[in-house]
């Protein structure tokens, strides 16, 4: 396949069946329309180019910036199609809860604008907040801003209507599935899939998933957001149902080590989502039924994601000489020193301070290696002689007690803890120094 | 789906508040004598949350004031009371000032804020208090007032606003008050100038928002100017990082997701409406979609007050990537903190008798106070009131009511939100809005229409039951012991 540029690559996803021995559905053939195969890593890659393209044409020129008020994937998309074409893009967001994704999106170019919390003296009269204020900066003419809308925006749906759908029903050999399971965002996608299949056969079955309203899964809307898109119509979806973000990473460990789908978290909700709807409906079939849930993205960008909620998938092996692993009564025995003692130290002073702090003010003659560096290099070993006496403060006596209390474990004969720290110094009147 | 189950807002009440209401003879015979509304103190409730407080600071090591933001409540008790704990107070008036010394704080736990005119800089030079600056301007009038006065140098602090965020972009909310940050090294010219009447102790912020990561941005650019101060040996040692630490407001999360998921439904018209005339608070229905945002506060706030300012202490600085509870440590940095709803949780309440009950297509119950007497809808904050009938013979119940104020004022609705009350209040009961102390007790109360301004009262337990005395009589004075 040759092409002239990337977006030429967007859609023509394959659709692939899940094996039924990891959905355990006897009568329904489960398939998954693989949207995470899109050049920029998934489904949004049809939105993003359907509402941009027409939009493109003098933009150039004018120096004007994409905005979208996105955090995922439409964000990625948008940011990959401005950069190709000569375009600033920037993303404003109410939070980027997901690390990996800013990253991402500030690796492409993206630039980020993240609003304020909500005020704690709160004025109910003001009516200016700051999303209202900044869809007015965006829509006010000669703003030198395109703004794609995603929530908004039509053309959202058509790609989708003209695009993703049409694809499901050719992959069927010309038929509708009986059943359609999407997770709503925008609204876009499930509603245009929908109405493509509904257009071939009007008894699809279409099920909504959002997000519980206090749970974050990412891409997907809680019962209550979905209100807030104007491409939601509540009369698309035969029924709404609610999946939590445990089952999102329940389908998604499903589908990335059985099933060869490296999917996120969103296709794992799908997947868990459908099955959980179609297992009571299989049990009462008598003849065979197809179903079709759609894989949205991949699972690279969500790892601190799960990593947050199932911390126990990333375990690794414990570390030798971890501050963490002594006693309570090892640390209270660790060796100390008063400031008195301390003013005569004759060896190695290191103080376990953050380099801000150290360089400010700190003790004349001593080092430098904050704590989390030092607790590096003790997993290898003792970083110094066991003939050089080291004195090791840190702000109270407290980090550098545990410290203290690690090397005397590890064998040093003559290291010891600042009693108090660089305060109980500072507070004696002990001289401090900045060079 | 319309929910059709009632949607109370039941208040969180903790034990100290549950042993108020559990004493309704009590309460009558005060409103009977004292008139409706009436406003409650609880001085002791004070102690349990600068404990709290007091106890995040042990937890990170961290030394430093709690200064209570006293325009919260007016109240001499409550303000007494913190006289005889190790808090200190943030006077934002003149009267401010004087009812902080006359309660009994000496100047070293008293910190002037916010916008002050002349008498007030000259109240706090001459006692000596530390004053927080608001602009460069007011740091030379203080100076110019010292020095003519020829008083003791004053101890002062410069609230800093305008944080850049270096890095991603993090927009935020205008605000009147402070020095923009990117002024620091005028500012510290200025105290060079001033170097015989000022002292400067430290910088300060106080940023009007929830957000954690603001105030991460904000309290880091104080670390730095405390670094610039260091760089040109200015031995500053606190940074005051101002208040919004918030408070919960109610017993059950599901029932403030339930309530606001139906207020949409209700604006969106999939439902009957929850409001009168069905105000929407802040949304609005544009062609079938949810627009314009909901302007509440946050009543239930699982993390508020004192695990807030564990969470931010905890926070990782954009920067320097480390907590900033440990970058202040690792600075010597005292800590200051002025929070004010969040030292008042639990600390008080208004009392409302029942006036008439109407019913119609609607039940509307009017009340002997007004909305400004028990300012929760001016601060966005929905929670219900508790019934307190005055006998318990034919009670009935539940009943979705709207509660009527006493000004001749068809806007005067102490909530715009229908009501759900577990019992049907007949004329005489009374309502109890708990946990009010701070912001809707007294800071909008006014004597419109010649109405009455509640009379306050302290509660305190003495030989294990509540007793009572006018807040002005209220002394934490300890029993006189036995004669040995």
């Amino acid at each position: 396949m040759r092409y002239d540029d990337m977006t030429e690559a967007i859609g023509n996803t394959p659709l692939v069946r899940i094996d039924p021995v990891v959905h355990g559905l006897r009568n329904i053939d489960l398939y998954a329309k693989m949207e995470l195969l899109n050049p920029f890593g998934s489904l949004k890659d049809r939105a993003a180019w359907q509402m941009a393209r027409p939009m493109l044409a003098g933009a150039a020129e004018r120096g004007d910036t994409v905005v979208e008020l996105s955090s995922g994937n439409t964000a990625k998309a948008l940011a990959m199609i401005a950069g190709m074409h000569g375009l600033r893009f920037k993303s404003v967001t109410n939070r980027m809860k997901v690390p990996e994704i800013k990253d991402l999106l500030l690796l492409l170019g993206a630039e980020i604008d993240e609003l304020p919390g909500q005020a704690e003296c709160l004025d109910p009269s003001d009516t200016e907040d700051p999303l209202s204020r900044m869809h007015r900066t965006l829509t006010s003419n000669g703003s030198g801003y395109v703004h794609t809308d995603q929530y908004f925006n039509e053309r959202n749906v058509e790609a989708h209507l003209h695009g993703t759908g049409p694809e499901i029903v050719k992959d069927l050999d010309g038929r509708a599935p009986d059943f359609f399971i999407a997770c709503v965002g925008t609204a876009g996608s499930s509603t245009g899939v929908a109405r493509a299949l509904r257009q071939h056969d009007p008894d699809v079955r279409v099920v909504g998933l959002v997000a519980a309203k206090s749970d974050f899964i990412p891409g997907i809307r809680t019962i209550d957001e979905v209100h807030e898109v104007g491409l939601f119509e509540p009369g698309v979806y035969d029924t709404v149902e609610t999946i939590t973000s445990d089952d999102a990473i329940d389908g998604l460990l499903t589908l990335v080590r059985r099933c060869g789908t490296p999917a996120g978290p969103t296709g794992g909700g799908a997947f868990h989502g459908a099955v959980r709807h179609l297992r009571p409906i299989d049990a009462t079939l008598t003849e065979r039924k197809t179903a079709v849930f759609i894989v949205c993205d991949r699972v690279e960008s969500y790892l601190s994601y799960v990593r947050e909620r199932r911390p126990a998938l990333f375990g690794r092996p414990p570390r030798r000489n971890d501050p963490r692993d002594l006693t309570e009564s090892e640390v209270a025995a660790a060796p100390t020193i008063d400031v008195e003692e301390a003013q005569r130290w004759p060896g190695l002073v290191v103080d376990l301070r953050s380099p801000y702090a150290f360089q400010a003010l700190h003790i004349d003659g001593s080092i430098n290696i904050v704590d989390e560096l030092f607790a590096e290099l003790l997993h290898g070993g003792l970083p110094f002689s066991r003939r050089q006496p080291v004195l090791l403060v840190c702000p109270v006596g407290e980090k550098s007690a545990r410290y203290a209390a690690l090397l005397t474990r590890m064998g040093h004969p003559s290291v010891r803890s600042l009693a108090g720290g660089v305060i109980a110094w500072r507070d004696a009147g002990a001289r401090l120094v900045r060079d | 789906m319309p929910d059709s189950h009632p949607l109370q807002l039941t208040p969180r009440m903790e034990s100290i508040t549950q042993s108020v209401l559990a004493e309704p003879d009590l309460l009558r015979q005060l409103t009977d004598g004292l008139g409706s509304p009436l406003n409650i103190v609880l001085p002791e409730a004070l102690d349990a949350n600068v404990s709290a407080f007091r106890a995040v600071y042990r937890q990170h090591r961290l030394r430093g004031n709690i200064y209570f933001a006293h325009k919260a409540n007016r109240s001499s008790a409550l303000l007494r009371h913190l006289a005889a704990t190790d808090a200190g107070v943030d006077v934002a008036s003149l009267g401010e000032l004087q009812h902080a010394l006359g309660a009994g704080f000496g100047p070293g736990r008293i910190m002037a804020t916010g916008p002050k005119n002349r008498e007030f800089l000259w109240l706090a030079a001459r006692s000596g208090i530390t004053v927080n600056a608001d602009s460069l301007d007011e740091l030379s009038e203080l100076a110019a007032l010292v020095a003519a006065g020829r008083l003791p140098r004053v101890r002062v602090m410069v609230r800093l606003s305008e944080f850049a965020s270096r890095g991603v972009h993090l927009v935020s909310r205008r605000s009147r008050f402070g020095v923009p940050a990117t002024l620091l090294t005028e500012a510290l010219d200025r105290l060079d100038k001033h170097a015989d009447q000022l002292e400067l102790v430290g910088v300060a912020y106080h940023l009007d928002t929830i957000g954690l990561a603001e105030k991460a941005i904000a309290l880091e650019g104080c670390l730095a100017a405390l670094d610039e101060g260091r760089r040109r040996d200015v031995p500053a040692w606190s940074i005051d990082i101002g208040g919004g630490f918030g408070v919960n407001y109610l017993a059950d999360g599901a029932q403030w997701e339930r309530y606001t998921s139906e207020l949409a439904q209700a604006v969106l018209g999939r439902r009957s409406p929850l409001t009168w005339n069905g105000h929407g608070y802040g949304l609005r229905n544009e062609a079938g979609t949810l627009r314009g945002s909901l302007g509440l506060y946050p009543a239930y706030r699982p993390v508020s007050g004192p695990g807030y300012l564990d969470q931010l202490l905890a926070a990782t600085a954009p920067e320097q990537r480390r907590p900033l509870g440990s970058l202040l440590l690792d600075s010597m940095i005292d800590l200051d903190i002025e929070p004010g709803r969040a030292l008042l949780d639990q600390c008080g309440l208004v009392l409302a008798r029942v006036l008439e009950v109407r019913d119609g297509p609607d039940t509307l119950v009017r009340l002997e106070l007004n909305s400004r007497d028990v300012s929760l809808e001016e601060h966005g904050v929905l929670m219900d009131p508790v019934v307190i009938p005055q006998d318990s013979a034919g009670i009935a119940g539940p009943a979705e009511v709207f509660l009527l104020g006493n000004l001749c004022l068809e806007a005067d609705l102490i909530t715009r939100r229908k009501v759900v009350l577990p019992v049907r209040p007949r004329p005489g009961d009374l309502l109890a809005f708990v946990n009010t102390a701070g912001y809707f007790m007294d800071f909008s109360a006014t004597r419109a229409l010649h109405q009455p301004v509640g009379r306050k009262v302290a509660l305190f337990r003495a030989g294990g039951r509540w007793s009572w005395c006018l807040d002005e009589q209220y002394w934490p004075v300890p029993e006189r012991a036995e004669a040995a």
